[in-house]
C-alpha cells in the first residue's frame, strides 16, 4: 500500500500514531502537504462522515478518526500557514442563546475542521452579537445548534440579523428539521454532523459530492 | 367490583387485554415544566394546582404534579422518587454539583440546567478512579421516608406504584463524569479504563437499588432505570461496543433489581434504539420507554408491536419534540387513536408523553391528550372512526 492510501486508512480507523508518522514522513521529505490535506486527509474524513451517516460507524469511531485527523493537521498547519494556504472557507458555530448543550455542536466542529474549514467555536449560550463579531473576523457561514424545542426559537433572531447580508446561516440540532429551517429562513440544515458539512458546502455553492474523491485503487 | 389501576396495569403487562390502556405522567422524565404548569392551571380553570415551585427534576425544571391534576387526567401511576443527596451548590455560578461530582449550570432564565464540566476529565489511570470521591451508597437520606410513602400508596389507593429512577444509568453517568467526548473515545481506545469506570458506577447503582428496594420493594410494581443510547438518527455507540461494554453491566444491574423485588423493569432510552431491542429483552427489560416516534426507526409503532409486542411492553409513544408543541387538537386526537391502535392490542402498552411537557406545549394540547386517552382507551378498542379522519401530524409534515 502506498503512503497516501495508508494515511487514508489510518484516518478512517482513527490510528493517530500512524497518521502522525506518515504525515511526518511527507513533511521530512519536503512533500506537498497542501496536496496531502486536499487529496488524502480531507477525503478520508469525508469517508468517515459517510460511514457515520450510513450507521456503519458511530460517535466513538468518528471522534477517534477526527482526533487522528487533527493530529495530522497539527503537524502540517504551521507549514500551510507559511505557504499562504487558505482554508475551504471560514465558519463560526455556537449553541444559541439559552442553550447550554454542546455535544452535537462539538461533533459538527470536528467534521467541519476535518473537511478543511477554518472553524471558530463560540461555545454555548451564544448571543447574536457574538456571532456578529465572528462574522466581522471573517466567518462566511454561521452555524447554529439547539437541543431543545424551547431554545430553537433563539435561532430566528440570528437568522434575521444576517438577512440580506453576504453571510449564510446553517442550523441543526435534535429538534431541528428542514421544515423549521425553511420556516425561519435559514440557508441550510444539517441532520447530523456529516450532513452539516454538506449543508455548509451547499450554501457556499461548493460541490457536495467532493471532486477530490479518494482513488482507492 | 371494578378493576383497580394496579390490577389493570398488571394484566396489561402480562400481555392480556386489560379494561383500559394504562396512562402515565409524573415520573422524573415525563412531568410538566414549571412554566407550562401555571398555563395549564389557567386553561383547566377548576383544578387546584399548587406545585409550581415544587421541583421534581432539577435539571429539567419540571414540577411534582399535584394529586388533583393526576386525578383530573385519570393518571394510573404514582411514583416514589429517591431524594437528591450529596448535592453541592456552586458558588461560582447558578448551579450545583450532583452526587457523581458532575457540575451543572443553569441558563440565565433558570429554565433548565445542563452539564458544565466533567470531574474525571483528567483521570489518566484506573488508580485515579480509586482516588475519586465516589457517592456514598449508604447515605441514609437517599431513601428516607419512601417506605411510608410507598406503603400508603399501596395500601391506601389502587394506583400503580412505581420506583422512579436513581439518576442516571451506567453509560450516561460515565459520559458525564468523564466528559462525553473522552468517554466515547475511551470506549474504543482504552476499553480497560472504560470497563473500570462502568464497573464502579454499576456497583454503586446496584447497592443503591438494593437499599431503595429494601425500603419500597414490597409496595412497588415497577422499577424505572434510565440511560440514553440513541440519537435522533442512530445509536450513540455501535451495537458491537454496546454488547461488549454496556450490555453485560446493564443486564447485571437489571437482574439485581429484579432479584431485590417483584417488579417489572422499565428502561428509558431516548433516541433511535430500534437495533437494540433484542438486546434489551436479553437484559431483562419488560417495558421500553419512551418509544420516541420522532426518531429514525421508531416511527412505525405497528411494526414495533408486531415484532416484539408479545414479549416487550411499550411506555410512551406520544412525541413531545414535534407533535405536542405544534400539532392541532385534531392531530393530537388522531395520534392518541393511532398509538393505542398500534400498540394497545392485547395489552402491553402504557400511553404517556415521551418526555417532559415543555414550556412551548399549548395547554390545550396537554388537556386534549389526556382527555382523548380517557375517551379512546377503553377495551374493546373501537378506533376505526377516529383513525378515518387521517389527521396525522407526522404525515402532514412528511408531505410538506
Amino acid at each position: 500500500m502506498n503512503l497516501n492510501d495508508a494515511l487514508f486508512d489510518a484516518i478512517c480507523e482513527g490510528d493517530r500514531k500512524t497518521v502522525e508518522k506518515l504525515v511526518r514522513q511527507v513533511v521530512d521529505a519536503g512533500g506537498d502537504v497542501g496536496a496531502l490535506l486536499r487529496d488524502d486527509m480531507i477525503p478520508a474524513m469525508k469517508e468517515v462522515g459517510e460511514r457515520f451517516s450510513a450507521n456503519e460507524i458511530f460517535v466513538p469511531e468518528m471522534l477517534v478518526a477526527a482526533r487522528a485527523m487533527q493530529a495530522g493537521i497539527n503537524i502540517i498547519e504551521p507549514i500551510l500557514a507559511k505557504s499562504g494556504h487558505e482554508p475551504v472557507a471560514r465558519v463560526c458555530i455556537g449553541s444559541v442563546k439559552g442553550d447550554l448543550h454542546d455535544i452535537g455542536k462539538n461533533l459538527v466542529v470536528m467534521m467541519l475542521k476535518g473537511a478543511g474549514f477554518a472553524v471558530e467555536d463560540l461555545g454555548v449560550d451564544v448571543p447574536v452579537d457574538r456571532f456578529e463579531q465572528a462574522v466581522q473576523r471573517g466567518a462566511q457561514v454561521v452555524c447554529l445548534s439547539a437541543l431543545l424545542t424551547t431554545t430553537k426559537d433563539a435561532m430566528r433572531p440570528v437568522v434575521n440579523h444576517f438577512k440580506g447580508r453576504d453571510v449564510k446561516v446553517v442550523i441543526g440540532g435534535a429538534v431541528i428539521t428542514q421544515e423549521y429551517a425553511d420556516a425561519i429562513g435559514a440557508d441550510g440544515f444539517g441532520a447530523d454532523a456529516p450532513d452539516a458539512v454538506r449543508a455548509v458546502r451547499r450554501v457556499l455553492g461548493l460541490p457536495v459530492e467532493d471532486a477530490h474523491a479518494h482513488d482507492a485503487a | 367490583m371494578p378493576m383497580t389501576p394496579r390490577e389493570n396495569f398488571l394484566l396489561a403487562m402480562s400481555h392480556k387485554t386489560p379494561e383500559w390502556v394504562p396512562v402515565d405522567m409524573g415520573k422524573h422524565i415525563g412531568s410538566v415544566h414549571k412554566t407550562a404548569y401555571p398555563k395549564l392551571r389557567e386553561f383547566l380553570g377548576n383544578v387546584p394546582m399548587r406545585n409550581d415551585q415544587l421541583i421534581l427534576d432539577r435539571m429539567a425544571q419540571t414540577v411534582v404534579p399535584d394529586e388533583a391534576l393526576l386525578q383530573r387526567f385519570h393518571i394510573d401511576f404514582r411514583w416514589v422518587k429517591p431524594h437528591w443527596v450529596q448535592v453541592k451548590e456552586r458558588t461560582d455560578t447558578n448551579g450545583y454539583v450532583d452526587m457523581w461530582g458532575v457540575p451543572y449550570k443553569g441558563t440565565e432564565d433558570g429554565e433548565h440546567f445542563a452539564v458544565d464540566g466533567a470531574p474525571l476529565a483528567q483521570a489518566a489511570t484506573i488508580a485515579d478512579l480509586d482516588d475519586f470521591a465516589w457517592p456514598d451508597p449508604e447515605d441514609p437520606d437517599q431513601f428516607q421516608g419512601l417506605r411510608e410513602q410507598a406503603r400508603a400508596l399501596y395500601e391506601g389507593t389502587g394506583y400503580v406504584v412505581g420506583a422512579d429512577a436513581i439518576k442516571a444509568g451506567p453509560l450516561m453517568t460515565a459520559l458525564q463524569m468523564r466528559g462525553y467526548e473522552q468517554f466515547f473515545v475511551d470506549l474504543v481506545s482504552d476499553p480497560e479504563f472504560a470497563d473500570a469506570l462502568l464497573d464502579r458506577i454499576t456497583a454503586l447503582l446496584k447497592r443503591m437499588w438494593e437499599r431503595y428496594l429494601g425500603e419500597v420493594g414490597d409496595y412497588v410494581q415497577l422499577a424505572y432505570v434510565t440511560d440514553d443510547l440513541g440519537t435522533q438518527t442512530s445509536l450513540l455507540i455501535s451495537p458491537k461496543v454496546f454488547r461488549q461494554r454496556l450490555k453485560p453491566r446493564m443486564k447485571d444491574l437489571h437482574e439485581h433489581i429484579k432479584r431485590c423485588a417483584n417488579v417489572k423493569l422499565m428502561m428509558h432510552s431516548d433516541g433511535a434504539v430500534g437495533p437494540l431491542l433484542d438486546d434489551f429483552l436479553d437484559m431483562g427489560v419488560d417495558i421500553l420507554n419512551p418509544v420516541q416516534t420522532s426518531v429514525r426507526g421508531l416511527e412505525d409503532t405497528a411494526a414495533l408491536k408486531a415484532k416484539y409486542g408479545d414479549r416487550l411492553a411499550y411506555h410512551g409513544a406520544i412525541d413531545v419534540q414535534q407533535l405536542m408543541p405544534n400539532a392541532t387538537v385534531e392531530e393530537v386526537r388522531w395520534e392518541v387513536a393511532k398509538r393505542i391502535h398500534d400498540l394497545g392490542r392485547d395489552g402491553g402498552y402504557v400511553i404517556a408523553p415521551c418526555h417532559n411537557l415543555g414550556p412551548d406545549i399549548p395547554p390545550q394540547n396537554i388537556a386534549t391528550l389526556f382527555d382523548t386517552i380517557h375517551e379512546y382507551g377503553r377495551y374493546p378498542l373501537d378506533l376505526d372512526a377516529p383513525l378515518r379522519t387521517d389527521a396525522s401530524y407526522f404525515a402532514r409534515h412528511a408531505r410538506a
